[in-house]
C-alpha cells in the first residue's frame, strides 16, 4: 500500500473542502460587514449637525426576531438623539428603551417606528436599549444605532 | 518536507479562498450609494460574522467629549497639567499601550478643544495618527482627517463634531475589520482619562456636581469591563481588568438612588423626556480611593 499516495488523496480531499469552508464564511463575512457599513452610512443622516456623536457605531445582525441588547449610560442635563436602522429604507428597526428596573421608557412602535428620536435626561440613567427588525419588512438584516449628543436640555 | 509542502497547499488554498471571497463579496462592498428598499430578503447566519453581540449585549461607554463638557459646565478650570503630553506617543511600543492611548489622546483632544486650546489640540490629534499608523488603522484616523481638523481650529463646535464623527467612523472600520478588541481599548482609555480629570477636579473643589459625574461613572465601569473581558486572555488585558475590578469594589460603595418617574413625549416634535431620578451619594473616603486607584492605573497606561 502506498501510504504516501493515500495521505495526498487525503490531504487534496480536505484542501478542497477547506477552500470552499474558508470561501464560504469569508465571503459571508465581508458581505455582512459592507451591508452594515453602508447601513451605517445611510444611517448618519438621521443625526443632525447640532448632535455631537458620542464615538461609537453599535451593529448587530439579526435573524427573525432576534433582539440586540445594547447597555448604555445616559447623562442627565443632555438632550440625546437616537437612530435607529436596517436595510435601506426608514422604520425597519424597532427600537424600545428600558430603565434598570426593565420599566419601558420609551418605544419607536408606538410612533410608526420612527427612525429617530430625541431624549432629554432630567437625571443620569442606566438604560438598556433592545432592537429588533420589523418582521414584516424582512427576516435578516443588519442592526445600526447611532447616538449623538447635546449638553442642553 | 511532507510537512512544508502540504502547509504550502493549505496556504494557497487559504489564499484562493480569501481572492474569491473577496469577489462575491465586492458588490456590496462597492455600493455606498444604496437605493431604498427592504431588509435583506436573503437570511444571514448571524453566527457567521464578525458583527455579532458579546453575550447577547453591546455595550456604551459615554463620549470623553462629552464627559469633558459636563465637566467645563460645573465650571471647572483648564488645567494643562492633567493631560498626556503628545510627544509621549513616541515610547508606546505596543498594540495594547498604541490602542489605549488613541483613547487617551481623544479625550486630552475634546477637553483642550472645550477650551480653545487649538494648538494643544492638533499635537493630541498627530498623535493619534501616528499611533494609528503603527497599529495599521490608519483608515480610522488618516492624514486628511487631521487635515480637516487643523483647518478648523477656532471654530470650536465643528472641531467637537469632527473628533466625534472620526471616533464614531474608527469604530466602524475596527469593527469591520475585525480590530473589535482595539476598538474597545480606545473606549477604555477615552474613559479612564476622562475619570482621571473628573477625580483630579473632585480632589481640587467640593464641587456636588462634579462628584455626582464621579458616581455616575460607576454603571459604565460596569459596562467597560464587560465590553473587555472577551479580551482577558491577553496577559495585558487580563492586568488592566484586574485593576477595573479593583476600581468596581470602590465603586460599589457609591450609593444611587434610583426613582422611576413616567416619561412625557412630546410627538409633534420627536421628543421623549426621562423623568426618572437618580440621586448619587460619593462620600470623601471614597473620592480618596477611587482618585488614588485611577491614578496608577492611568499613569500606568501613559508612563
Amino acid at each position: 500500500m502506498n501510504y504516501s499516495h493515500e495521505y495526498h488523496k487525503i490531504i487534496n480531499l480536505m484542501s478542497k473542502k477547506t477552500f470552499f469552508t474558508i470561501a464560504i464564511a469569508l465571503s459571508a463575512l465581508f458581505s455582512a460587514n459592507a451591508q452594515c457599513d453602508s447601513i451605517a452610512n445611510l444611517c448618519k443622516k438621521n443625526i443632525s449637525k447640532e448632535y455631537i456623536s458620542d464615538g461609537q457605531s453599535y451593529r448587530a445582525l439579526l435573524v427573525n426576531q432576534e433582539i440586540a441588547e445594547f447597555a448604555a449610560t445616559f447623562y442627565g442635563g443632555s438632550t440625546y438623539r437616537i437612530a435607529a436602522c436596517s436595510g435601506f429604507s426608514d422604520g425597519n428597526l424597532i427600537f424600545s428603551i428600558y430603565d434598570q428596573d426593565r420599566n419601558l421608557l420609551f418605544t419607536n412602535s408606538e410612533h410608526r417606528n420612527a427612525p429617530y428620536w430625541d431624549f432629554k435626561l432630567v437625571s443620569t440613567l442606566n438604560c438598556t436599549i433592545e432592537a429588533q427588525l420589523n418582521s414584516t419588512a424582512g427576516t435578516s438584516g443588519c442592526a445600526v444605532l447611532l447616538v449623538g449628543f447635546k449638553d442642553k436640555l | 518536507m511532507m510537512v512544508s509542502s502540504t502547509f504550502k497547499k493549505l496556504k494557497n488554498t487559504f489564499w484562493a479562498a480569501a481572492f474569491i471571497s473577496i469577489f462575491l463579496a465586492g458588490c456590496d462592498g462597492c455600493d455606498r450609494d444604496p437605493k431604498p428598499g427592504p431588509v435583506d430578503p436573503n437570511p444571514v447566519d448571524s453566527n457567521s460574522t464578525n458583527v455579532v453581540s458579546v453575550g447577547g449585549a453591546l455595550f456604551s461607554i459615554p463620549s470623553p467629549l462629552q464627559t469633558a463638557m459636563l465637566i467645563k459646565e460645573t465650571g471647572a478650570k483648564y488645567n494643562n497639567a492633567m493631560m498626556n503630553p503628545a510627544k509621549n506617543a513616541e515610547k508606546y511600543n505596543t498594540k495594547f499601550k498604541r490602542a489605549l492611548n488613541v483613547g487617551i489622546y481623544g479625550a486630552d483632544v475634546g477637553y483642550v478643544t472645550l477650551y480653545d486650546n487649538g494648538q494643544d489640540a492638533i499635537g493630541f490629534m498627530k498623535s493619534i495618527h501616528n499611533l494609528s499608523d503603527q497599529l495599521g488603522i490608519l483608515g480610522a484616523f488618516d492624514a486628511a482627517a487631521v487635515t480637516r481638523f487643523q483647518n478648523n481650529v477656532g471654530k470650536r463646535d465643528s472641531m467637537m463634531s469632527m473628533v466625534g464623527e472620526m471616533y464614531r467612523n474608527s469604530d466602524g472600520f475596527l469593527k469591520d475589520n475585525d480590530k473589535k478588541d482595539i476598538a474597545v481599548l480606545i473606549l477604555a482609555g477615552g474613559w479612564i482619562e476622562t475619570l482621571y480629570f473628573t477625580t483630579t477636579i473632585a480632589q481640587g473643589s467640593n464641587n456636588p456636581k462634579v462628584l455626582e459625574r464621579l458616581g455616575e461613572q460607576k454603571y459604565t465601569l460596569d459596562n467597560l469591563i464587560k465590553a473587555l473581558n472577551p479580551y482577558r486572555n491577553d496577559e495585558e488585558v487580563k492586568n488592566l481588568l484586574d485593576q477595573l475590578y479593583e476600581l468596581a469594589y470602590d465603586f460599589d460603595a457609591v450609593n444611587v438612588e434610583y426613582t422611576y418617574v413616567k416619561p412625557a413625549t412630546d410627538e409633534a416634535n420627536k421628543v421623549t423626556t426621562f423623568n426618572s431620578t437618580s440621586k448619587v451619594t460619593i462620600t470623601k473616603e471614597h473620592l480618596k480611593a477611587i482618585s488614588e486607584k485611577i491614578a496608577v492605573i492611568r499613569n500606568t497606561i501613559t508612563g
